[in-house]
């Protein structure tokens, strides 16, 4: 394996063929659902997915039947441009590991899912907050550092030996009590007209919660990198015995599928966790009163208030939940990496590019947002020939799929035109 | 005969007195001496609190013993972050608010790259404790000094170690996109290469959380040697998700970041880091100089650990060594310290400290590169190992190069 294309020719006139189709599906297909009085709010996205996938013959289908541009039509032209793509790029670089290791691409695809499924479990807490509040809070990745930084202290220095489940309770906990505090504290003057930018305010005050949290740890904690143990080990299992190659096999502190796919133990306890919080919080938000409240209070404040729906209260609840479920996510990664005062800056710019990139206050747009996030980084890390920027440009891989949402459907994936929250409106 | 004998003791003490006085009245006291070190992230944070630590014992020897021609000797310590823009913004202020003499300490290379051109314009002659990069003295500039050996001499025993791995055909190495990073994978490189041995290079930002995608690459490289150019904790996640993933120190030949020095903190962070290699600067601590001894144990004590890192006696060295600069100077003329550098007889904990080459002798007169420029030129240079769960650096094995040798390495494909 190179450190370019074989053919980049290939790859490259595929690429450009796309973007070329992409654009004048986007400008053609807005125009003739103008022109004919359609809405036009898919127009752009469709017709540029449609484009990409199938150039000349997507355009053209759409021009002449003009059909209602559903969801469907997004997912059926995204998976044929994704394939498109891939297909180019295993003729362009054949002896590429995405293209010719097939026990790579599965272990690539693994851990794009479960570090997607932790991102967007911490991008969930903001757009939570957002969705209800209005604002976005700065401060999520400090609740995502505190979660960490108070399980290795419970269970390693306050009480040494006691269980990590008693660790990560403790740590939401007091995540959870220090959110409702701060936004009874210091977000109530929002909600009461007094103040002339209540978003700005908003988001200046947890601009001031993130570095007071951040100094305080230091001050007290230090700077150096401390890391919690790992939770539970593994069992050891060979599933089943006779089989060649084993289906499952695990080790204290990995699990190893059809003897190709390797997790290391505190992501997969991680992953599996966020999946289990994340199946009780849409319990709680579709199943009950509270639940049902505040799904009410984001779609609007006012009819939920006449309602009978005490709308601050939820907004107390929102913003401790929020806070609660990033301090969940650091929790459990602190068994996987070192924890610093400062760990929280790169998850948190990545839960803003979930959040923007899914949509501002939608919750599965979040945790799908999430996922892409993590898949996309898997697949840019570990298929960019040169090992030399592979991972070098980590962080642009996010930014360059949201940049490409934005400019063809500016309120993301699953974005409400108007999305609600707080916005100083008064409770 | 007593009367006389008590005068002239009298004499030669108020003289002395006078002449201290003198002294201290032409400077403006306290003599402030500027300290930069990371402590903050992205910044090796484990080496900046070494470093700050080890520079205010420096601070309280001299005051100890009587300061600087005088004056008592303040320490300005300035928070580089690792971030070359917060370095400039930090040396600009230490020079122009605070009122440093000279400054001291810098731990990343990218951090002494971006500073020294500060400094150097303002006239104010910095001794550099720990950055690598060839450049920083490579440019002759004036003021600038470096105790710490260069990023070429350090890749040399990196190279030249991995080569004596049985067996080696081919090594990965994970490096930081930092001027430290960068040229010591390409020095590594290149003498791999000539000693026959295939290398592919990664590249991370600093201060990298997450390397599970990396790590399944190199996993499909095959590697027989991983080294790690990655500093602070980024190469302790490194290190133990790629233990986690089975290519770690106990499964294949594994040089890890400077940083596991600090052993406390690297078997915390990284539990499953036996039979790691480090590179460390200066000798094993039963070679240590009698200055060495003595800030060893002072250190372990104000610190609590139980070894001192090789970049915490460098940062005491920087200090020290432009206290005594500016006593020899007599004045704390930028110039003046520069001519006191370029002559001085420094005894450190790192052993004798001198620069052979600068504006009394260029090092082409020698045919030497431009990088000999104000260099010290004896930092010992070792690899040891970790050969125990849980040890301590300085108990820890020296297996390279053959006169610091204490014990054969373990490698552990055999």
């Amino acid at each position: 394996m190179g450190d370019k294309l074989d053919t980049p020719a290939i790859f490259w006139g595929v690429i450009l063929w796309m973007v070329a189709w992409g654009v004048l599906g986007s400008i053609a297909l807005r125009r003739r659902y103008f022109a004919r009085d359609l809405d036009t709010s898919n127009a752009s996205f469709v017709g540029a997915l449609s484009g990409a996938a199938l150039g000349p013959v997507g355009v053209g289908l759409l021009w002449a039947r003009t059909p209602a541009l559903t969801g469907r039509f997004v997912a059926v032209f995204g998976v044929i441009a994704v394939v498109l793509i891939a297909a180019a790029f295993a003729f362009a670089d054949p002896d590429n590991n995405c293209v010719a290791n097939g026990s790579f691409v599965a272990s690539q695809i693994t851990n794009g899912l479960i570090i997607g499924i932790i991102y967007g479990f911490m991008a969930l807490g903001l757009t939570l907050i957002f969705s209800i509040l209005g604002v976005v809070s700065f401060a999520h990745g400090e609740f995502y550092m505190i979660g960490g930084m108070l399980v290795y202290y419970i269970t390693a220095v306050w009480f040494p030996g006691i269980s990590p489940l008693a660790g990560v309770l403790g740590a939401c906990f007091v995540a959870f009590c220090l959110g409702a505090v701060f936004e009874r504290l210091m977000l109530t003057p929002m909600y009461s007209g007094k103040i002339d930018r209540p978003v700005e305010y908003g988001i200046l005050a947890t601009f001031g919660l993130a570095f007071t949290l951040q100094y305080f740890v230091q001050a007290v904690h230090g700077a150096s990198p401390v890391k919690a143990s790992r939770f539970v080990d593994f069992p050891r299992i060979r599933w089943p015995e006779d089989a060649d190659p084993l289906w499952i096999k695990t080790s204290r502190g990995n699990l190893t599928l059809f003897e190709t796919v390797s997790i290391s133990n505190p992501r997969f306890i991680a992953a599996i966790t966020c999946i289990l919080v994340l199946l009780a919080l849409l319990y709680l938000l579709h199943r009950t009163w509270t639940g049902k409240a505040l799904r009410a209070v984001s779609q609007d404040r006012d009819a939920a208030a006449i309602a009978g729906i005490d709308p601050n209260r939820m907004n107390m609840l929102a913003f401790a939940l929020g806070g609660m479920i990033a301090a969940l996510a650091g929790a459990l990664l602190v068994q996987a990496f070192s924890w610093l005062p400062q760990v929280g800056a790169i998850p948190a710019m990545r839960s803003f590019v979930i959040v923007v990139l899914g949509g501002l206050g939608s919750l599965p747009g979040a945790f799908l947002g999430g996922i892409l996030v993590g898949f996309v980084e898997a697949a840019g890390t570990g298929c960019i020939p040169d090992a030399q920027k592979a991972a070098s440009y980590i962080p642009a891989y996010g930014m360059i799929v949201l940049t490409l949402t934005l400019l063809l459907r500016p309120t993301g994936l699953f974005g409400r035109r108007y999305a609600s929250g707080m916005h100083g409106q008064g409770g | 005969m007593n009367t006389r004998v008590s005068r002239r003791i009298l004499l030669a003490t108020a003289g002395t007195l006078a002449m201290t006085a003198g002294a201290a009245l032409a400077q403006d006291c306290p003599i402030r001496i500027g300290a930069l070190a990371p402590l903050s992230a992205p910044g090796t944070v484990v080496g900046g609190e070494a470093m700050r630590d080890a520079m205010m014992i420096a601070e309280a020897d001299i005051n100890a013993a009587g300061g600087i021609l005088g004056c008592e000797m303040e320490l300005v310590i300035g928070d580089s972050e690792g971030l070359p823009e917060r370095a400039t913004a930090v040396m600009e202020r230490l020079i122009t608010q605070d009122g440093v003499v000279a400054v001291g300490g810098g731990y990343h290379s990218s951090v002494g790259v971006a500073s020294k051109d500060v400094a150097d314009a303002r006239g104010i002659p910095v001794v550099f404790a720990e950055t690598w990069n060839d450049t920083i003295t490579g440019d002759k500039q004036k003021y600038i000094f470096r105790i710490a050996p260069l990023s070429s001499w350090t890749s040399n025993i990196i190279w030249e170690f991995a080569l004596t791995v049985p067996g080696i055909d081919k090594a990965v190495i994970l490096t930081e996109n930092t001027d430290y990073g960068i040229p010591a994978s390409q020095e590594t490189q290149k003498g791999l290469e000539a000693g026959g041995v295939a290398s592919t290079i990664f590249s991370v930002d600093i201060g990298t959380q997450d390397y599970a995608g990396i790590v399944e690459r190199i996993k499909a490289e095959d590697p027989d040697m991983i080294i790690t150019l990655v500093t602070g904790e980024a190469a302790f996640n490194f290190t133990q998700q790629a233990a986690d993933a089975g290519i770690g120190p106990l499964d294949v030949p594994f040089i890890t970041g400077q940083d596991a020095l600090e052993s406390g903190t690297y078997w915390t962070n990284v539990p499953d880091g036996q039979y790691a290699f480090i590179q460390r600067i200066g000798v094993p601590e039963s070679q240590f100089t009698e200055k060495g001894k003595a800030f060893a144990a002072v250190y372990k004590e104000k610190t609590g650990k139980s070894d001192v890192e090789s970049y915490a006696m460098e940062a005491y060295d920087s200090i020290a060594i432009l206290a005594q600069a500016i006593e020899e100077a007599g004045s704390t003329d930028g110039d003046a310290i520069v001519t006191a550098l370029e002559n001085i007889s420094h005894e450190g904990t790192l052993g004798r400290i001198y620069f052979d080459y600068g504006l009394k002798k260029d090092p082409s007169a020698d045919g030497k590169g431009d990088e000999w420029w104000h260099q010290w030129p004896d930092p010992a240079i070792t690899m040891i190992q970790y050969q125990e769960e849980g040890q301590a650096s300085t108990d820890a094995a020296i297996v390279f190069p053959e006169a610091y040798k204490t014990a054969d390495p373990v490698w552990v494909t055999e």
